[in-house]
Formats: structure tokens, sequence, C-alpha cells
């Protein structure tokens, strides 16, 4: 399988793209329940056909197992499977592919690294930080490692309007503190958090800092060596790639420093009865069979989203939000939660009305066609914070459109008819 | 709107104007219930004389399905023998783990039946049913 050829994003004029006639790309538009107004994408995006038809081409043409075999077909699955490792790496701009290594999800690189990589390293009464903003799957892994280890969780706060305070982080860049574990895009308040500065003022400590980017790769250019981050977690399936795979980047000697969580077929090196030693990395944390055709989707996800340009996509799923929060600002009684529409906020709109449960407004919007969270969003202690048990939650991803948002009001004013006080 | 919501009339009044919901100071027995995946927060007491639910009651917050399936409960399971009461709660349950199965246990608990096409808010319905079914093993421990 060729790489498709690759054009900057940068390069590339945002205006040129034309993202209506994009929506065609997505088969459920057209074959799918109808009407289909899916503003989940933050859950989970939709698939290009593209991403679909390579995965149906590697399981007709091209199966085979991965690093297993010396016949052509099981050669060329082993290419294809590290071509598509190649693409992810390009995507992120690595340094080497083999900083990616691929995983189920981005849930499940973080818990390599608070156990393969924290666990080794944190002593009694060290520090790890996360955000109180972020995703159990960045909070929990933590969590348990520190309580195993005898070390302490701390938690940057959020101020009012849903950004993170350094200021009253007291600590932060200190002596203890071992590691900082942070989502660059909040999935329930949108917040792009400033993770360049971040690490910049980590690294002069040498603290070691992990991202979450499971919100942010292949909605905006993400450069993991412009970050400087250590670690970088994402899952395909976020960004119009299958699900069961994701990634975790991770800078050479952190990769080095990390143990393998899982043992068995494909990550050793010499297995003796007594003792063994493993493959090379990142082979040694793949153990078992790899997912190939997963790998091939993600990997076409991201050719996918590359040819449109991740600049455009971030500006159009932007100029989404900037209009969806405009109007559902003028919805009487909504509570809308994250910062004001700016630089520091991608496209996801949480939000709830005085009286009315959110899962009722999720119900009622799904009997209009119209797909949206409501819960927890997997961030019970951001919900803490806000003083809510749970929000509804728009999100938007580069196949919405104006008529989407207005199906959105439409349901919300809904709601409010049915359920409002009477 | 489609002609099959879950919104239907009888829910939303009873989500309106929900019946026996107040004070639970003077009931025999109180249980809670609650779906911390949701927040939603519901007490249910009861009285009971000679082994007939005299009242029952309930209390909290949670979603429009809830609150309507808490109050249409009071509503029918007020003056059961608490036999009755433990039928009426399994046959509930049956009747939403079989969403083939047409009947309602109940006429007055048809304006459920719709919501049986959402698993995913089965919690919601069942929850004061829960409560109030702790609530009649808190009177059999008693006796």
């Amino acid at each position: 399988m060729e790489p498709v050829p690759r054009k900057s994003e940068l390069s590339r004029d945002p205006v040129a793209v034309d993202f209506e006639a994009l929506r065609a790309d997505f088969p459920i538009f057209a074959t799918g329940q109808q009407p289909l107004h899916y503003l989940d994408s933050a859950a989970s995006a939709q698939k290009p056909a593209c991403v679909i038809e390579s995965i149906n081409q590697c399981y007709n043409h091209d199966y085979g197992p991965v690093h297993r075999g010396l016949y052509p077909l099981a050669e060329s699955a082993s290419e294809h499977y590290e071509a598509a490792r190649r693409t992810i790496a390009h995507f992120i701009n690595a340094a080497h592919p083999d900083q990616i290594v691929f995983t189920r999800s981005a849930t499940e690189s973080i818990n390599l690294v608070a156990q393969g990589w924290a666990a080794r390293h944190l002593q009694p009464g060290d520090e790890i930080w996360v955000s109180q903003m972020e995703h159990h799957s960045n909070f929990l892994p933590w969590q348990r490692v520190c309580k195993n280890r005898d070390a302490r969780l701390r938690v940057i706060p959020l101020d009012s309007e849903g950004l993170i305070d350094l200021e009253k982080s007291k600590g932060l860049f200190g002596k203890n503190s071992r590691l900082i574990a942070i989502t660059q895009v909040s999935n329930v308040l949108g917040t792009i958090n400033p993770i360049r500065e971040i690490v910049a003022s980590a690294k002069q400590h040498n603290i070691p800092v992990l991202v979450d980017a499971a919100q942010s790769v292949g909605h905006m250019p993400v450069d993991v060596q412009d970050l400087d981050c250590d670690f970088l977690a994402a899952s395909a399936h976020k960004m119009c790639g299958p699900t069961g795979i994701g990634f975790l980047y991770g800078k050479s000697d952190r990769l080095a420093a990390t143990e393998p969580l899982l043992l068995g077929g494909g990550m050793v090196d010499e297995v003796n009865i007594d003792s063994s030693s493993w493959a090379e990395i990142p082979a040694r944390f793949e153990a078992g069979s790899p997912n190939l055709a997963g790998a091939v989707g993600f990997a076409a996800a991201a050719d996918y989203l590359r040819n449109i340009g991740l600049r455009a996509i971030e500006q159009q799923v932007k100029s989404l939000m900037l209009l969806a929060y405009e109007k559902l600002s003028s919805i009487g009684g909504i509570h809308l939660y994250g910062p004001a529409p700016g630089l520091n906020r991608g496209g996801i709109i949480s939000f709830n009305i005085g009286g009315i449960h959110p899962h009722d407004i999720a119900h009622i919007a799904a009997e209009h066609g119209v797909a949206i969270r409501a819960g927890h969003h997997c961030c019970q202690p951001l919900m803490q914070h806000l003083g809510v048990s749970s929000t509804a939650r728009a999100s938007f991803n580069l196949y919405n459109n104006e008529r989407d948002i207005t199906a959105l009001v439409a349901a919300i004013l809904d709601a409010k008819r049915i359920l409002g006080h009477r | 709107m489609s002609n099959d919501s879950v919104y239907k009339e009888v829910l939303l009044d009873h989500f309106h104007n929900p019946r026996n919901k107040g004070k639970l100071d003077d009931m025999d027995i109180v249980r809670r219930g609650s779906n911390p995946r949701c927040g939603d927060e519901i007490e249910v007491g009861i009285a009971c004389d000679n082994e007939v639910l005299e009242t029952v009651r309930f209390r909290g917050r949670g979603c429009s399905i809830c609150l309507a399936s808490a109050s249409i409960m009071t509503e029918c399971t007020t003056g059961l023998k608490l036999q009755q009461a433990r039928q009426l709660i399994a046959q509930l349950q049956q009747w939403f783990n079989n969403p083939n199965s047409e009947m309602p246990p109940k006429e007055n608990l048809a304006a459920l039946g719709t919501i049986r096409q959402h698993p995913a808010r089965k919690k919601c319905v069942l929850l004061a049913w829960q409560a109030l079914d702790e609530t009649l093993d808190g009177i059999e421990d008693r006796n």
C-alpha cells in the first residue's frame, strides 16, 4: 500500500475547503438513521468511506499475520502495519516511528505509562499532578499508582471560567513533582490548555509531561516535537478512524524506561525457563497479534484529515462552535460551561437548562434526530467543581453544519416546552 | 416529535404534578436509591398498618422519567398488601426485562411502556421501585 502523498496542513488555505461537500465522504449521513444531526463527535467520530474501504481492502486483499511469517502475504501485512506506524508518527511529527506504540486506546496508553513507567519511578512522598478537568482515563490510573506507591495525587484547580489556574498550583514545578498528566482539550469544557507553556516550565525542573490528546489529535495540528511533551496518548476513533486502536507517543528515553504491561507473543527477544529479554521498542509494548486492520484504518483516517488540512478543520469546527455558542446563549435559562469563546476553546459545548435533567434534554433531542451526550462525561471530579451531577454536551466535527445547530436549538426549545415549568 | 415519544401526557402530568411527593419524617421506614451516573436520588418512605401500605411517599431529584415513575408508583401501590406490592415490583421488573411482553402488569403503568424501548433509561424507571422494595425488606426485617 502506497502512503498517500502528504500536504502540509499549514500551507493549505482553509477557505478553499468545501466542508459541505466533505459530508458526502461519510456514508452514515446517507445510509443511517434519518435525520441525523450528529453532535457527539467528542464521544466518537463518524467514519469516512476511505477509512471503511481501507479496512475492507485490508481484509479482502492484504490480510496476514504481522511480524510472524515469511510468505509474501505475511511480509506485506507486516509492511502495512509498519507503514501505518510511520503515517501516525508523521501525523504528529514524531522524530521517529519507533516512538509510536499502538495500543487499544488512549486509555490503554495512559495506563501503560502509569503502570509501566510511573509505578517504577515513584517514591513515597512524590507527587503526580493532574488537572480538575481530566477525563477518568487520565485520573484513575494516577490515583491508583499514587495509592500503591504512597505518592500524592495533586490537582491543578480551575478558575471560574474553566481554565486551569497555575498560580494556585503551588508545587506543580516543585521538587516532589514527578509527572504532570494533563489533557490538551477538555472533553466537557472545550478548554484548550497551554501545553507548550506547561512543558516549558516543567522541563526546567526535569518533570516529564504526559498529554491526553484524545480530543486534540485529528482536530487541530498537534506536533509532539513542538509541544516537547514526554508522552502523548490518543485514540483513532475520535479522529474518524476505527475503534479498538490508539497510540502512545513517548520520547525514546522515556519509552526505554517503561516496562511492558502485557507479556506474550511478539514482544520478546529471548525466552528461557528462568528469564527472558524483551524485544526492541515499540514491539515490546505490543504483545499479542497486532490489530492490522485497525492500524491500516487509523492511518487512512490520518491521511484523510491531513489532506483536508488540520488547520482548516480546526477553523471550521471553531466557527461551528462559535455559531452554536451564540445561538445557545440566546435560550432563556441555559447555562453554558467553560471559557467564553476565544482562542482557548475547541468544538465542545456543555450546557444545562434550569430544572431540566440533561438526560431528558438528550432524549428529546434524540426524538428530533439530534445526537448529543448527557451525563458526567467520565469527568466526575470536574462535575464536582461545577456543582452539578451531569451536563448535556454538543460537540462538533468537520462534517457538521449550520443545520445541525438549528436542529439542536429547536430540540432544546422543545425540551423547554415539554418539561419547563408550567 | 414522533408518536413514539416517551414524553406522553400521562408521564408529563406525573412529572409536573407529582403525587405523594414530600416530607418523609412521619414514615415508618425510608430507603434511598441513587444512580450516581445520572445524579438521580430518590428516597421512598412507607407507612403500614396491618400488612397494608397505608402511605407511599417519595422525595428526591432526577430526570422526568425517574420522578414520574416514582409518582406513578406511589399511586399504584398505596393500599396494597405488602405481598401484593412485592408482586407488582417483580412484575414491573419482568415487564422491563422482556420488552416483547405486551400487557403492563397494571393499567396505570402503561404510560411507562414506551420507555422499555430505551434500555439506557430502564434504571430511571426502576430506581424508585427498587427503593420501595428495600423498604419492604426493612419491614420484614423489623417483623
